[in-house]
């Protein structure tokens, strides 16, 4: 089946490899500069391990070389000439957002977000014992970070320790589905009102067009289209909220998003016609400036999407064959 | 034009033994492939391949096959004696007790809900119903005093240890273990057709227990590991009733409970596939009007199910049959089983009485629960112990 991919499902080491290659390629890190894994790591802004694990796969593919002393050297070592002590922060390196954006984001947020996402897509299929060390190997970090982004997921309610210790995610029930609904329909509808006026000029009604394209067309619409359209009025509006914790509140709640999804994937796309008028509705009250309206529509949207969600559940609850993540191990 | 159509049938062994098979066969004129799928494959099949079926007969899960838009709906005017379907679903307004389940959720509301106000599309054509219970053998009886009415208790009593059975269906096997904790353990659920996620705790939690302490011999699949567990010592179990026909054909004395709590009621259906077009459409109306012609009905009557419209059955019925099926009147004679093989003596009554009162005494229809995700991963745990 295809899945939605999930930021993060490379490993670092991978990353900073391709990083580190290109940047060569390109002449960024020019023949000569001398990488130590502390430095490389520093400037990266990610922990040694997969820095130096990427550096043993250059050195083996022959793009640096392990210097005698210490560290590596771009290109092929010169006896002649000692390698160059650059500052690495002085060289314009072309970073990709997995490294670039997040250069202050913790090392345990980023995985919080794969790892979240994956458990996500696999609990409504059965219950899974979570591997400390795979997690560990699979994103090449300590035990440390591993334990901090389970103790936050566990904060989150999403997993659980069982009488043996070992952590365990799923089945999802009903019953959270419910429970993220209650308590997501007494926030989201509020936090779109107060992002409203602070939506950039254009947002709404591109938005408002998208859907009104969506309802126009005969033909079914794709698991990215609607993923799209989902996305821009439930998590895009909230980018604008200066109360980052509001937003950060209203996105864990939005489990149905998931939900469907994986309906979507599973069962394949139906009628979205009562969603995109939702939609519609929302938006036309946004685009009016009336924010009264506009959480009342949203509220009418959540609960529609909540009884759709709930009977999209209990088709899925009939499946088993979810692909999950390998730190992922399913017991029922 | 293309070549003429096969028609595609998925449904379980028990609803269309042999002779169903073999009759529809003969009275239709194009092919008809039968897959007969015991297992949740099944309805895995029905909701994501539509293109692979033309007919399903539906089993308490017309709503998630609906909400998967797996199957299209009915056009009553297509269907012979529709009249008496709407017929039905007028009149039960007054009567509650007897087939809510199978009209709740039957015609496809203008909002494109299914709802049980009368419309001219239904997203299944009602077939066939019944009740189910536990059975066992008359040496059961020693062991609870004389005039121990039958309890779902029973199914979890410490004096039949070792001996017991239950099905491995989730959602049934669910639900006759939450009446029997409910019986035997004096808690009480609020809900049977429709358990919590605390209430699926309880149950599974006591299920495990007890399976851990030897007490369940076995758990069954379908009617036929069903009637061979009672054959290899298993005196008290969950009953389907083709498997009590073939028990009592075999000459095993077992006898069918009327539990005080009542019993579990089921119904199944016909559904057409939303991808049949053209022939296939066709050819899967006319198979879903063989059955109205009540012969298919009259078969499965044999094996102790009652069919949606009684009266197109009666026809193809002896009077002895009619008597003791449906008015819970003792055999006048012999009776045999759909097979053929005589299964009920003269002089037998049916357990629970006629029709009326049998289909009165339903505590809770079979239905997919809303925490199903959460019950069938629990029930796993059980099965797996």
């Amino acid at each position: 089946m295809a899945r939605a991919p999930s930021d993060g499902s490379k490993p670092y080491y991978q990353i900073v490899r391709e990083v580190l290659s290109a940047n060569v390629a390109n002449g960024n890190l020019p023949i000569g500069t001398r990488l130590l894994t502390t430095a490389v790591a520093d400037r990266l802004g990610v922990s040694r391990p997969p820095v130096k694990r990427a550096l043993e796969l250059l050195a083996a593919d022959g793009v640096v070389t392990a210097l005698s002393s210490q560290g590596y050297v771009v290109g092929a070592a010169s006896g002649e000439t000692s390698p160059e002590r650059t500052n690495l922060h002085r060289l314009q390196l072309d970073l990709p957002p997995e490294l670039g954006d997040n250069l202050g984001q913790a090392r345990w947020e980023r995985i919080f977000e794969a790892v979240e996402a994956e458990i996500l897509n696999s609990i409504p299929f059965g219950t899974f014992q979570i591997s400390e060390s795979l997690i560990g190997e699979h994103f090449d970090v300590s035990r440390t970070v591993v334990r901090d982004v389970l103790s936050r997921l566990d904060a989150r309610g999403l997993i659980v320790k069982d009488r043996t210790s070992h952590w365990i995610a799923g089945p999802l029930s009903a019953r959270m589905l419910d429970d993220a609904h209650e308590i997501r329909r007494l926030i989201e509808p509020g936090a779109l009102a107060s992002a409203m006026p602070l939506l950039a000029e254009g947002f709404l009604s591109d938005g408002r067009s998208t859907v009104a394209s969506a309802l126009s067309r005969s033909a079914a619409l794709s698991v990215e289209e609607v993923d799209a359209i989902e996305l821009e009025l439930h998590v895009d509006t909230l980018d604008a909220l200066r109360n980052r914790r509001l937003a950060g509140a209203v996105r864990l709640q939005q489990v149905s998003l998931v939900i469907n999804r994986l309906f979507a994937t599973y069962i394949g796309l139906h009628d979205e016609i009562e969603m995109l008028r939702e939609h519609a509705l929302v938006y036309d009250h946004m685009l009016l400036g009336d924010a009264d309206g506009t959480s009342a529509a949203m509220r009418h949207h959540l609960d529609a999407d909540h009884a759709r969600s709930r009977a999209r559940l209990k088709v899925l609850s009939v499946f088993d064959a979810a692909e999950i993540a390998p730190y992922l191990i399913r017991i029922h | 034009m293309s070549s003429p159509p096969k028609l595609r049938v998925i449904g379980r062994s028990e609803v269309l033994p042999r002779p169903v098979l073999e009759q529809a066969a003969a009275d239709l004129p194009f092919d008809i492939e039968f897959e007969l799928i015991d297992s949740v494959k099944g309805l895995q099949r029905v909701v994501s391949s539509p293109e692979t079926f033309d007919v399903y007969h539906q089993w308490h899960t017309v709503d998630l096959i609906w909400t998967a838009r797996a199957v299209q709906a009915i056009d009553l005017s297509r269907i012979d004696h529709a009249n008496l379907i709407r017929g039905q679903a007028l009149g039960r307004q007054g009567d509650g007790r007897a087939m809510g389940s199978v009209f709740n959720q039957l015609f496809l509301q203008p909002s494109g809900a299914l709802g049980s106000a009368p419309t001219d599309r239904i997203v299944m054509l009602p077939l066939l119903h019944g009740v189910d219970a536990f059975a066992y053998l008359p040496s059961v009886i020693r062991e609870f005093d004389d005039g121990t009415p039958n309890s779902w208790g029973w199914l979890l009593d410490p004096r039949l240890a070792g001996r017991v059975s239950i099905m491995s269906d989730p959602v049934l096997g669910m639900i006759e273990a939450a009446l029997a904790v409910e019986a035997a353990e004096g808690i009480r659920i609020a809900d049977v057709g429709n358990l919590s996620v605390e209430e699926i705790d309880i149950i599974v939690d006591i299920l495990l227990r007890r399976k851990k302490l030897g007490h369940f011999k076995t758990i069954w699949g379908n009617y036929r590991e069903c009637a061979r567990s009672m054959q290899r010592g298993v005196v008290l179990q969950s009953m389907f009733s083709p498997a009590l026909a073939m028990l009592r054909s075999q000459g095993i004395p077992v006898i069918s409970a009327v539990p005080r709590e009542g019993y579990r009621g089921w119904h199944v259906d016909l559904c057409i596939s939303s991808a049949a077009k053209g022939g296939q459409l066709d050819a899967a109306y006319a198979y879903l009007n063989w059955w109205m012609n009540g012969k298919g009905g009259a078969v499965t009557t044999r094996q102790g199910y009652y069919f949606a419209q009684p009266e197109l059955v009666r026809p193809h019925l002896s009077a002895a049959e009619w008597d003791y099926w449906y008015a819970g009147k003792p055999a006048a004679t012999a009776l045999s089983d759909p097979l053929g093989q005589p299964a009920i003596a003269p002089g037998e009554i049916r357990e629970g009485g006629s029709y009326f009162e049998r289909m009165s005494r339903v505590r809770v229809w079979n239905a997919f629960m809303d925490e199903h995700t959460y019950l069938v991963r629990r029930w796993r745990e059980f099965l797996e112990a």
